[in-house]
């Protein structure tokens, strides 16, 4: 032996090592595998570039999750176009949302607050951005008195109204380490400017766009469309003004004062049959301005959108 | 000795030259202009991380673009054809031939590379390297991607022939007087890559071509809405990936093995023990492809079985890691150049397959999935480990090759900024990854830890941007005007044994 010892002593050891890791890793992931049946499935959507999600009762939220603590939820876990990773890093979740399949995991979330939620997995122009907010609320039903329930159903009911009711003010003010991470859009609720005077959302959105304050559009002399901070949640005012009354051969100018892309596209919505036939600006990025030319539009109403939530119309007419 | 820059020739008889230390040369050439070609885009990368927001870049989609072609380029143009560069220089002398077993097929796995450098820097695409479908299919655009796949293939056809010719010529060509088990490692280490190049490398050529075809919308095998299935392009790009990663590492473990008993003035510790553990890990890494997959929603049993065959893999590299320790065991090590980067290399080899331990484990790899761990983890073993094997052996094949030696101490210094710079970087983005932070993006949450910590890793890269600068300079320098080597013994060993190969011993007659 002599000189091949040490080398199979170290082998050994090392081999050892895998073979506990491995046994270690096979008994966690084992106790992982299945979700509890008495948990509420949560069907989450990823899109370029956000996350809607659908609870059991039907309620839907955009780029916001509200869950209670300490119920398990299931998420099944989908995708409309490209790969996405549907991301929360404070409790390990992660699984990638796959055209096609449905990928589920599940998780009880034990400590309220507000975390992040993000794309892991690249998905083209705006993957920096793809970011939603997840809420994790008191479970008060668990709690004896019937009066508690009713009072937390309007939390509930209301979906995203809710994100000034946890989280008043700038909601940057974290509590644990890697907890707490700012999130970027939407912007507070009670803050959200009216006009075109928009000022970003408020200090809270550091985020890619280089935190340059919009124009608003009233520059020149045309009339002038702008799209508010907070625009891509839904509840929000999505265009301003939401109707707006041009004459023929205007020339719109488009501003785009969220901090997430939108578009201006004719239709009232995108299965409509004409839809981004007459005029569509495409992706306008934050802080960015496009233009409509009326000149080739028929006298009359015009409803259109925007293609990246579909939430948000607004109407054109045409004198 | 081999002096080829020391008889001064016309350019174009190097240029149409099938001889196998020319074609080596331009190898080697070749793939260090990838090196610094991709290491500023990697400058670039680095300078936009080093604050939240934009700066350098306008968004993602120029991002995507330069860390696309950034790990193309380090990948395919400059790990692969610096090692087959190496072999095509010492196989041959190695073995005892007068050349590669197939000249001009040499020749020509060699021209197939600078069209492929052009489509893929022309293009300059934004798929990632992966190139996952479907946005590599549905949104990426064209012509960039499409250049992207065409010069992947023509690269994998290069690879190909090139490993062909190195395992013809080491089974078929090498002196009769030289069995197998007497080859050097480094032959051992080449042969092993290659065979491992024509198992591999054709199932991602295949997928090259159905990606494209899905890209013309005449097919669609990746496309869920045409009944495809995303997933099974991931399963082919790793099946032939994952091997890759050790198609990468091999050659350098080949280099150390050279290096490190010239410079420990003792034999080897145990010959066969290399041998074993490179044929192993070239049958066993074939059986771990999927642990890349771990979050596409595999079953149970799947992430078992692509756990256990990760786990598998490494008992070898360990094995690699105690020769090189029990062969510098007692040794006068002495410190030069080449030394210095292959002990380096092997610390960061070592914490990087640490890394990849925690990567594997199934539960653990949901935290650091497609996050900077992923990132940090990938660059320890393609920095840390592959380049620096690599940066040792041209300082060690300096003088062989040019005839003059380089600036030892310009030498010294590339090597403590680029091993403290690697620790900084690819440490710091471990870390990162555990924070949270997703790789590929352009911009991150203004958190002040996520910020100081991408600065540290800013400050790391520029430092090994530094290091690479003064690499570069010594290298021009030293060909033209460095002092002439004692080209028997020009690292000053004073051992008495011949270091370099015995050019005049080949086989004159073939």
């Amino acid at each position: 032996m002599g000189h091949g010892t040490p080398e199979w002593v170290f082998i050994g050891v090392v081999t050892a090592i895998l073979i506990w890791v491995g046994a270690e890793s096979w008994q966690v992931e084992h106790s992982l595998e299945y979700a509890p049946p008495n948990s509420e499935t949560v069907r989450v959507i990823g899109q370029q570039w956000f996350w809607s999600f659908q609870h059991a009762d039907g309620t839907q939220e955009i780029n916001e999750l509200h869950v209670k603590q300490g119920v398990p939820y299931r998420f099944e876990i989908v995708s409309n176009d490209v790969i996405h990773s549907f991301n929360i890093p404070d409790f390990a979740i992660l699984m990638d949302a796959v055209p096609g399949r449905v990928n589920t995991m599940w998780n009880i979330f034990d400590e309220t607050g507000e975390y992040l939620i993000e794309c892991r997995e690249y998905c083209g122009m705006l993957h920096m951005d793809m970011r939603a907010r997840l809420f994790v609320e008191p479970n008060t039903e668990n709690s004896t008195s019937s009066t508690s329930s009713t009072e937390s159903e309007p939390t509930i009911s209301q979906g995203t109204g809710t994100a000034t009711i946890v989280s008043p003010g700038g909601s940057e003010v974290g509590s644990t380490g890697t907890g707490t991470m700012r999130v970027v859009e939407p912007g507070n609720l009670t803050q959200t400017p009216s006009g075109g005077t928009a000022n970003g959302s408020g200090d809270t959105s550091s985020n890619g766009t280089s935190g340059d304050n919009a124009t608003s559009g009233a520059t020149a002399g045309g009339p002038s469309l702008s799209i508010p901070a907070g625009a891509s949640t839904p509840g929000n005012p999505s265009y301003s003004p939401a109707t707006l009354t041009v004459s023929k051969g205007d020339v719109i100018t488009v501003s785009n004062d969220d901090t997430a892309p939108h578009t201006v596209t004719n239709g009232a919505s995108p299965s409509d049959a004409d839809a981004g036939k007459l005029f569509d600006t495409s992706i306008i990025m934050p802080a960015a301005t496009a233009t409509i030319d009326t000149a080739s539009l028929e006298a009359g109403e015009h409803p259109f959108h925007c293609t990246v939530h579909p939430f948000m119309t607004g109407s054109l007419t045409v004198q | 000795m081999v002096l080829e820059l020391k008889k001064p020739r016309p350019l174009w008889e190097i240029i149409f030259s099938t001889h196998h230390t020319d074609i080596g040369l331009l190898y080697i050439i070749a793939s260090m202009v990838a090196l610094f070609a991709g290491g500023g885009l990697a400058m670039a990368i680095r300078a936009e991380l080093f604050l939240p927001g934009l700066q350098v870049f306008s968004g993602q989609a120029d991002f995507s673009r330069f860390f696309t072609v950034h790990g193309t380029t380090l990948l395919f143009l400059w790990l692969i054809p610096f090692a087959a560069g190496v072999g095509n220089y010492l196989v041959p002398i190695m073995v005892r031939y007068k050349d590669m077993a197939w000249p001009k097929l040499n020749a020509v796995a060699f021209w197939m590379i600078p069209p492929c450098m052009i489509l893929i820097w022309a293009g300059f695409s934004d798929t990632t390297w992966n190139a996952y479908p479907p946005y590599s299919i549905l949104k990426a655009p064209g012509p960039a991607a499409d250049m992207w796949i065409v010069g992947l293939k023509i690269l994998g056809l290069s690879s190909v022939l090139g490993a062909i010719n190195f395992t013809v010529t080491m089974l078929k060509m090498k002196h009769p007087d030289l069995p197998l088990m007497k080859m050097s490692l480094f032959c051992w280490a080449t042969l092993v890559t290659s065979m491992m190049i024509i198992v591999a490398i054709p199932t991602f050529a295949a997928s090259l071509v159905m990606l494209y075809t899905d890209r013309l919308g005449v097919t669609g095998f990746f496309n869920a809405e045409m009944g495809g299935d995303p997933i099974a392009y991931q399963h082919l790009f790793w099946f032939t990936f994952h091997p890759e990663v050790y198609i990468f590492t091999l050659p350098a473990i080949g280099m150390m093995y050279e290096i490190i008993p010239t410079f420990s003035r003792k034999p080897l510790f145990s010959y066969y023990s290399g041998v074993i553990a490179l044929v192993v890990i070239a049958v066993i890494g074939f059986g771990s492809w999927a642990h890349h997959m771990f979050a596409v929603g595999m079953s149970f049993t799947e992430k078992t079985v692509f756990m256990v065959g990760t786990l598998a893999a490494v008992p070898s590299s360990a094995m690699h890691v105690f020769n090189f320790l029990a062969t510098m065991w007692g040794g006068r090590i002495k410190f030069a150049a080449p030394m210095l980067f292959a002990v380096g290399g092997i610390l960061l080899f070592f914490s990087a397959g640490a890394g990849g331990v925690v990567n594997t484990a199934m539960p653990l790899d949901f935290l650091t999935h497609d996050s900077y761990w992923v990132v940090g983890h990938m660059h320890l073993f393609i920095m840390g480990t592959i380049s620096f094997g690599f940066f040792g052996f041209i300082y060690y094949l300096f003088p062989m090759i040019t005839g003059r030696m380089y600036n030892t101490k310009l030498a010294n210094i590339h090597f403590v900024l680029l091993f403290v710079g690697a620790v900084l970087v690819f440490g710091v983005q471990h870390i990162l990854g555990l924070y949270g932070m997703p790789r590929r993006v352009v911009d991150y949450l203004p958190i002040p830890e996520l910020i100081i910590m991408n600065q540290i890793a800013t400050f790391g890269g520029w430092m090994m941007g530094a290091g690479m600068a003064i690499f570069l300079y010594n290298m021009i320098k030293s060909t033209m005007f460095g002092k002439l080597a004692d080209t028997k013994d020009p690292f000053g060993l004073g051992t008495g044994v011949e270091y370099y190969y015995d050019y005049a011993r080949r086989e004159p007659h073939h």
